[in-house]
């Protein structure tokens, strides 16, 4: 039998938490938890993590990279804005729907505890990946005279909050359509949201 | 005035279209008359030369050294003489030629008073053309608006004293022009931890985010060899505009370009994306010290 | 007969056609024959930008066309009905850096010009001093970049205030530059201290002096300066500054007035074009600049030498050396009220959303300087210029003689020269 790397069991740790997390919950999920989901003793969890606040930071961490590798190849596809609007929607859906854990876990724990994530990662310090890459976005729509230039903060919040929105009415199975379905129609409300005027 | 022994080089100013700033700045310099003492100054548009003006329009001289000043403009003549012809005629047996100042150097300033014929002695902005493109190896320019006097004072002491003046390629003196105008400027701690300036008239604060500093992207020595000895642009609040570039005067000097708040030109040679990286981060952490006044005169105990 | 004689030296160039009649000046004409068309380069850009523009139309006096903009923009928001409050400080801080670029061009008009220019005419075998000029220049520049950073070419001064935060540092090192300039002054121009210059009371007692000022005072006695040079006799000053009146001067019966009646006009100039234009106030030519400014106020030693000597060369010069005087001193009582707990600037409402005219008056080392915008929502729709050189050194038809016209006629083609020079001429301003 192939020994279990030291880095894989962490993986382990990691996806077993977010699954938890994200369902239950920060408060709710004990360490016990998680250690029993991967197969593991509470002591030897404490070898990888030394509590369940940095676990929490580490997620974080780890969806923020996630998400900014995804946008950084879109940036860097020779399209129009419009077009890496339209990819970065489906992109992000796509990952509501296959790995739902990871969007939940940043709506359920990270938005809604963020007491937990107090000390280092104040600011956007954990989600920096993320972010700069939706700057880097944002900057270049305007360079090429696609986006109309405004500030930073207003346009974001329309992007991100309009995707977590339909994101939290479709994990709360309200949405009478399939996530796939609004792809289009939502690309397109926030490129005519976004567009030079 | 000199005699048949005397072997310094000879020094011609000749100016084009221009504003006089950098012979006022040159005035300026404090070692002054130890620095003309190693030349013979043929004709300086404010200072006594051996020659007078119109002795140097009949072309029939030479010098050792050429420093023009201001825009070139073929068309312009000067004492009824087209510059054109008073240029080439000393270029061409100059052992060394000054573009001293931005419009000499890139076409600067008054590029704009004919903007389809003027242009600096070898580059035209950034581009490589202007009326002494065959003599370019003997060009060195200084460029700033005005160019600074100690800038001047080294290149001529560099040829004076028979030294090789090493150039960028816009033909730069390397040793003045290597460095950011950044470099040395008092608000750095500021610009480390992006802590803007919240208005004009402050000691506190970095003038790259609002008020359209180029400090980080200008290539220049003047917060290093300080303005008339005392002090810079920077220094007193004033963005730097980024004078000793090929594409000065840009325009909305005063507001820093940006797209959804994200400034357009970052530091030279640092990536956008690990720029903003950097920024997001410096941005989190508030530094007490660097967010209130440096001193509360108003306090009373 | 026509000659022309090319002048240098003055900023840039100018041309003078002499008309010649039993051996003197029977008319004479200036041409400035370069253009740089900085108005229209102006035009289109963004208001804030003529503050780093405006300075670059001249490198002696920059610092006077920074000040003239910043006081157009500041009126235009008058004039849009937003008056814009300035503290003592900051006014206190922009005149005193005027003034210091004052001082630095009448050193340098003094030793680089005058001087040199007065040894011609004599053919004085006197050792010229031109670097002493500039050394004066260089400490006034230091006094003046401790507050706007550098010298030339500073965009310090902002509609609102200044950029520069001075702390009692700056201060106290900016009052230890005009010191060393006073006691520099006081041991090579004047052999005697500054109070006691100031307190002359007649020409005669110049023989008390005993530096490069005596020299040059004798000089242009035995040259008879003092009858020769007469202008109209009339004085115009515009700029509203506490170191001198806003009036005009006939002879000494003084009116006031307002720069909105400046006007200028086509120069005649029937031997080359010319670039430049000549102003006027109220269809009339006057005389500006250091003369007309102690004029003003009625300097005592000024008053005096114009009863004697009218507005001879004489008076002429010697006015500027005691405006530079009177400078000096009144430049330590500036530093001496700025209050440091007062702001730098004060904030004015988004100048993206101004649209007005307005006028900026500034008294430049040779008199009125104008600067008129007409700006919509922060960008220049129209930039006018009018500056001093344009009222001392106009070219008119003979009918209508312009100060340095009339001050040439009647004289040898050398004494005019020197005359001409007597006005410190700015090419570069002139034709902007």
């Amino acid at each position: 039998m192939a020994r279990i790397t030291k880095e894989e069991k962490r993986g382990g740790i990691i996806s077993a938490a977010l699954k938890l997390f994200s369902q239950k919950g920060f408060y709710i999920t004990t360490i016990p938890d998680i250690a029993q989901k991967v197969g593991m003793s509470v002591g030897n969890f404490y070898n990888y993590f030394a509590s369940k606040e940095l676990l929490a930071k580490e997620l974080l961490m780890y969806i923020a990279e996630y998400l900014g590798k995804r946008i950084r190849e879109i940036n860097e596809k020779d399209i129009s804005t419009e077009e890496k609007i339209y990819e970065i929607v489906s992109m992000y859906f796509t990952m509501a729907d296959e790995k739902p854990e990871m969007i939940q876990y940043f709506l359920r724990v990270y938005l809604s505890n963020r007491e937990v994530f107090g000390e280092g990662c104040e600011g956007m310090i954990c989600v920096s990946p993320f972010v700069t890459e939706m700057m880097i976005f944002f900057e270049e729509g305007v360079a090429v005279n696609d986006l109309h230039n405004q500030d930073f903060f207003s346009a974001f919040g329309l992007f991100m909050g309009y995707l977590g929105g339909m994101v939290f009415l479709f994990g709360e199975k309200i949405l009478p359509e399939p996530l796939e379905w609004y792809k289009t129609s939502i690309s397109q409300n926030i490129y005519n949201a976004l567009k030079t005027r | 005035m000199h005699s048949k022994q005397d072997k310094r080089p000879t020094l011609l100013w000749i100016q084009g279209v221009t504003c006089n700033g950098n012979t006022h700045s040159f005035l300026n310099l404090p070692n002054i008359d130890q620095l003309l003492s190693k030349f013979r100054l043929l004709n300086h548009p404010s200072l006594a030369g051996e020659y007078s003006f119109e002795d140097m329009l009949t072309c029939k001289f030479q010098c050792d050294i050429l420093i023009f000043e201001g825009t070139y403009d073929p068309l312009m003549k000067r004492g009824g003489v087209l510059l054109s012809k008073i240029v080439q005629h000393y270029a061409q047996t100059a052992g060394n030629i000054i573009g001293l100042g931005s419009c000499a150097s890139f076409g600067g300033m008054f590029k704009a008073s004919a903007p389809e014929r003027n242009s600096g002695l070898i580059f035209n902005e950034e581009k490589e053309y202007g009326p002494l493109l065959k003599y370019k190896a003997k060009v060195i320019n200084i460029s700033g608006c005005p160019a600074h006097p100690e800038w001047i004072s080294y290149t001529l002491s560099m040829i004076a004293a028979g030294k090789r003046v090493q150039v960028d390629e816009l033909h730069r003196p390397i040793e003045l022009f290597s460095t950011l105008a950044h470099h040395g400027c008092t608000r750095n701690e500021y610009f480390e931890w992006k802590v803007d300036t919240k208005a004009f008239g402050e000691k506190e604060g970095c003038l790259f985010y609002q008020q359209g500093c180029r400090a980080p992207m200008t290539h220049a020595s003047c917060n290093k060899i300080l303005w008339n000895e005392v002090s810079s642009k920077t220094r007193v609040g004033t963005p730097c505009f980024g004078c000793t570039e090929p594409n000065f005067p840009r325009q909305n000097l005063f507001s820093t370009k940006t797209n959804m708040s994200i400034p357009v030109d970052v530091p030279l040679g640092v990536s956008k994306r690990s720029y903003l990286t950097l920024t997001g981060i410096a941005k989190t952490f508030h530094v007490k010290r660097l967010e209130g006044k440096l001193i509360d005169y108003k306090k009373t105990d | 007969m026509t000659i022309k004689k090319l002048i240098e030296q003055i900023e840039g160039e100018a041309n003078i056609y002499f008309d010649m009649k039993d051996g003197v000046v029977d008319f004479a004409t200036v041409s400035f024959p370069h253009f740089r068309g900085l108005e229209s380069i102006l035009k289109g850009k963004h208001i804030m930008d003529a503050l780093v523009i405006t300075p670059r139309v001249c490198g002696i006096c920059g610092h006077a066309h920074l000040m003239a903009t910043v006081g157009a923009i500041e009126d235009a928001y008058k004039n849009a009905g937003e008056e814009v409050l300035l503290n003592e400080k900051i006014q206190n801080i922009r005149e005193f850096t005027l003034i210091m670029e004052i001082i630095q061009n009448h050193f340098k008009w003094i030793y680089l010009t005058i001087i040199p220019s007065l040894a011609k005419l004599s053919q004085s075998q006197e050792i010229q001093t031109p670097l002493k000029g500039a050394f004066g220049a260089s400490i006034a520049s230091k006094a003046l970049a401790t507050f706007a950073g550098q010298w030339p070419h500073s965009s310090y001064m902002v509609p609102g205030g200044v950029t520069a935060d001075p702390t009692n540092m700056e201060i106290l090192k900016a009052g230890s530059y005009v010191d060393e300039l006073i006691s520099f002054f006081e041991k090579e121009a004047l052999g005697i201290s500054l109070d006691k210059f100031l307190n002359l009371e007649s020409c005669k007692e110049f023989n008390t002096l005993e530096g490069d000022i005596r020299e040059l005072e004798k000089a242009l006695a035995q040259e008879e300066m003092n009858k020769k040079g007469f202008s109209h006799d009339r004085f115009l000053v515009l700029g509203e500054h506490n170191y001198t009146t806003p009036s005009k001067l006939k002879q000494t019966r003084a009116f006031s007035v307002d720069a909105k009646y400046v006007e200028d006009v086509s120069t005649y100039s029937p031997k080359e074009k010319s670039y430049a234009k000549n102003a006027q106030y109220k269809n009339e030519y006057y005389e500006t600049g250091p003369l007309s400014r102690m004029m003003a106020i009625g300097f005592p030693i000024v008053k005096n030498m114009h009863r004697r000597f009218k507005d001879s060369a004489y008076s002429r010069v010697m006015a500027r050396v005691f405006e530079l005087a009177y400078l000096l001193k009144h430049s330590k009582s500036l530093l001496q009220s700025i209050s440091i707990d007062e702001l730098s600037y004060v904030k004015t409402s988004d100048i993206n959303n101004l649209t007005a005219i307005g006028r900026g008056v500034v008294e430049a080392p040779r008199g009125p300087l104008i600067h008129e915008i007409d700006i919509k929502d922060g960008i220049i729709q129209k930039y006018k210029i009018i500056t001093p050189t344009q009222f001392n050194i106009g070219s008119s038809q003979k009918s209508s003689l312009t100060p340095a016209q009339k001050a040439m006629t009647g004289l040898t083609q050398e004494e005019a020269l020197f005359v001409f020079r007597t006005f410190d001429v700015c090419s570069v301003c002139t034709t902007h």
